[in-house]
């Protein structure tokens, strides 16, 4: 059927790599829902407290969630559900779907992590390749000790000092919240540093290496001026590289934001993944790592893509095949 | 990359614009809560930050007030007949709930019956109606129709229970608007208010806030504040922190941040402070370990335990000694009872008599708890050791593991509460220790005490009543059955241009007559 109407390759590689999404979604669901059944810790204690032992109001709230049900049953129930979009009941707000518990929290998390992004990547970009370019000059070193005291410095410690600084002291924005501007304003600044000085060693380093290139000595040997040489064939050498590491700086960015919501108070799916595992609410965990690995696998989708696009060799080599 | 930026920072804007401040009420008191409440719904909820909130938006047949006095709130008096086995309640009139329809006996019985009705998916409150004639019909789905409530006219109603049951007046059962459902259908809650209190739900934006506005037309009078709303703040540090910065007027202190908030000479004069009405005690279960089943051993291990370091050190001064099993503030607490002392010599001398002399003879026992009591534990197992001599382990178990083996009665010994579900000494008498409760932890027996509660249940004379509540008490003091462990306190902070937030054992009263200046 594919070789009959001409898809393009390209098409044809997205297709083939989403097909192989499925085991690895398939995978997941059984394993959160194993994990989750494997725990300490009966729901309905969850959900009732010391109140269980009441037994009517136990039995009634074990048959709600299907509780009482085999365990093949359960799963099926929850993977159909989960297909249709519906990851079951929360444990915590008894009653209410976990889609429901989780609707706002959705589009603010990866908001978040957007704008820390967008703030990381110039701002790391920049100051690698600075300290590339000005090696070993006190502009290099410099860099590189902000960089290691970015990486190092906790950010719960940078969050305190700059809450302490500009919302107690200074009184410019405010402690806690989401939905203004001001209120966005620290959490990104703080969930970008970690990320903008990973980024920034990243570049310095491909950088540093692209500098020695053959192709740089020629570009300069041509009469090439300096920031063309850089800016133009170096910069895209590093390109490739550094979207690789996508996925890892996506994974600390993730990572960071669960500190990061619970200290600003931002009701993302960080600080509801964090409460739920508190609370015991594994519904509401579960459809939350099921969410992310969709996430991650779509990040990675993208960055191959991404890549493939950018780099006319890779491009060659791969849809090729 | 500088148009990602933009586009944030544009999608950021109209974040901020779609939630503008505007909306919402101008003077309104601002408290945290430390979660979402699981439901707004008066019928379905059982959770605490819920009823934190509902309590503002709801009233029953009377309220209370600090120093644990009862007074007439939805009702404004009542009979009681053969001899407690009915009630005629006198209902107050011209009470409007907020839809603007006006609250009446059939308002009462339409609660009751869908408190009861099984597909309500009701929280706790619904066992408070267990002894309503036809409760048991109800909540099987044989019938709708409530049989124990007669609505007599418009403002009286009268109920009949199947055993004596004089307290049902004071029992936390919110009245609801009969005509709701029929007006909105079944999602009628992020739409409505169904309630009668000073305020009026608005209101929720989930992981946020609760917003609450004022109801002008309340029947104590409008309140002086535009409304109250709840910020969702899970963690106590970023509360404390808002409420430093002027983003909150009153902060409800939990344990996290009790010491922060002690040691602060700033706080000094903005702190409320008030014994939790929570009855804790030391579980000592007779059937798992032989040694409790002697008076002697029960009574030493009481005696072992030095309460007044226990609140100073551990609890940093935020707990309260507790002699007895009832709670100041409560109707019924006695305040005469003796001190508990620290006596190791005692105990030690007891611990002897019983036949294990320097703990000799006894089979190590572990003590178990939840994390968050940790601490706690560990100071008793060591001191027993050092006082008594006993081996005891500590074991940490996490909360659901914890009382599903309660449930089955598995667990030996252990620091456990009970927190009162409405303000009288019944509710730790009949829950903690009365034989069938299934709350008994310790599966503690005595057919006597069980008679006097049965005898307080049918007892209309307050006095009367409070002398048996006194009686039950002494008998499980005088049969060491458990040893009383402090209460924690109840802790609160409000600013200094806030007035008239009041403290109760049971948490912050309802905000109807607090003032902004």
């Amino acid at each position: 059927m594919l070789r009959s109407i001409s898809v393009p390759p390209i098409f044809k590689f997205i297709l083939r790599r989403m097909m192989g999404m499925l085991p690895i979604l398939a995978l997941v669901l059984v394993v959160t829902f194993l994990a989750a059944h494997a725990l300490p810790g009966d729901p309905v204690q969850v959900m009732l407290s010391d109140h269980s032992a009441n037994l009517q109001m136990a039995l009634r709230l074990r048959a709600q969630y299907g509780l009482d049900q085999p365990l093949w049953r359960q799963f099926i129930a929850y993977a159909v559900g989960v297909l249709h979009g519906d990851f079951g009941l929360s444990f915590l707000q008894v009653g209410v779907p976990v889609t429901e518990v989780l609707r706002e929290a959705v589009t603010i998390s990866p908001l978040l992590a957007l704008a820390a992004l967008a703030l990381a990547l110039p701002l790391g970009t920049l100051a690698g390749v600075l300290a590339a370019v000005r090696r070993n000059t006190w502009v290099d070193h410099t860099i590189i000790v902000v960089l290691v005291a970015g990486l190092s410095i906790p950010n719960f410690a940078i969050a305190t000092f700059l809450v302490y600084s500009f919302a107690l002291k200074l009184e410019i924005l405010p402690v806690a919240g989401w939905g203004s501007l001001e209120q966005a304003v620290l959490p990104v600044v703080v969930l970008a540093i970690p990320s903008a000085a990973y980024i920034a060693r990243l570049a310095r380093t491909f950088m540093l290496e692209a500098l020695q290139q053959d192709y740089i000595r020629t570009a300069r040997a041509k009469g090439l001026r300096e920031r063309l040489v850089i800016g133009r064939h170096a910069l895209r050498n590093i390109a490739v590289p550094l979207m690789t590491s996508a996925g890892v700086i996506f994974g600390g960015l993730v990572s960071n934001a669960f500190v990061v919501e619970t200290i600003f108070n931002i009701p993302g799916l960080g600080r509801i993944a964090i409460d739920s595992i508190f609370a015991r609410d594994y519904p509401v965990t579960m459809a939350i790592v099921v969410l992310f690995t969709v996430f991650f696998l779509f990040i990675n989708l993208a960055v191959d893509f991404a890549c493939v696009m950018i780099d006319p060799r890779l491009r060659a080599r791969t849809l090729a095949s | 990359m500088g148009e990602y930026w933009h586009s944030a920072a544009i999608l950021a804007l109209g974040l901020g614009i779609l939630s503008a401040p505007g909306m919402l009420p101008a003077h309104a008191l601002r408290v945290n809560v430390e979660a979402d409440p699981a439901t707004m719904d008066s019928i379905a909820s059982s959770d605490k930050v819920a009823n934190v909130i509902l309590k503002n938006v709801y009233e029953g047949f009377t309220g209370e007030r600090g120093d644990g006095t009862i007074v007439p709130a939805l009702a404004t008096s009542w009979d009681v007949l053969s001899q407690g086995k009915a009630i005629r309640f006198h209902l107050r009139t011209g009470v409007l709930f907020h839809s603007g329809r006006a609250f009446t006996a059939k308002d009462v019985k339409y609660t009751f019956e869908t408190l009861l009705a099984p597909e309500s998916r009701s929280g706790v409150t619904a066992e408070y109606l267990d002894d309503v004639v036809g409760a048991a019909d109800v909540r099987s789905g044989k019938t709708k129709e409530l049989e124990g409530v007669r609505i007599i006219d418009d403002h009286t109603v009268e109920i009949r229970f199947t055993k004596p049951d004089v307290l049902f007046p004071i029992y936390p059962i919110q009245f609801m608007d009969s005509g709701i459902v029929a007006e909105l259908g079944p999602d009628w809650m992020s739409k409505a208010s169904a309630g009668t209190g000073a305020f009026k739900f608005k209101r929720w934006r989930r992981g946020e806030e609760v917003d609450l506005e004022a109801n002008q037309s309340y029947w104590g009078g409008a309140p002086k504040i535009d409304g109250v709303r709840f910020l969702i703040v899970p963690n106590l540090d970023t509360a404390l922190s808002q409420y430093d910065a002027g983003e909150l007027d009153v902060l409800d202190v939990q344990e996290a941040i009790f010491r922060r908030v002690l040691r602060d000479a700033r706080y000094a004069d903005q702190i409320q402070k008030t014994p939790r009405a929570q009855s804790r005690y030391l579980g000592m279960n007779q059937n798992l370990y032989a040694p409790f089943k002697d008076i002697r051993v029960r009574q030493a291990i009481s005696l072992s335990i030095d309460r007044d370091a226990l609140i100073r050190g551990l609890y940093d001064g935020a707990a309260y000694p507790l002699n007895g099993v009832i709670t100041p503030g409560i109707e019924g607490f006695n305040p005469d009872l003796p001190a508990l002392k620290y006596d190791p010599e005692k105990a030690r001398k007891l611990l002897a008599q019983a036949g294990y002399p320097g703990g000799k003879g006894m089979p190590p026992i572990d003590i178990s708890c939840t994390p968050p009591y940790k601490d706690e534990i560990t100071y008793y197992a060591s001191q027993f050791h050092r006082v008594l001599g006993m081996h005891v382990t500590v074991n940490v178990v996490e909360r659901t593991t914890f009382i599903r083996e309660m449930n089955i009665g598995k667990v030996a010994f252990f620091p456990w509460g009970w927190t009162a579900g409405y303000p009288d000494a019944l509710s730790y008498l009949l829950e903690m220790w009365y034989g069938r409760s299934p709350y008994n932890r310790s599966q503690w027996r005595n057919a006597r005490y069980d008679a006097v509660i049965d005898e307080a249940q049918a007892t209309v004379d307050s006095r009367q009543r409070f002398a048996l509540y006194h009686t039950a008490e002494k008998i499980l003091m005088d049969d060491w059955v458990t040893a009383p462990l402090p209460m924690t306190a109840i802790i609160g902070l409000r600013k200094p241009n806030v007035k008239n937030v009041r403290l109760t054992p049971f948490g912050f009263e309802p905000f109807k007559d607090v003032e902004i200046h």
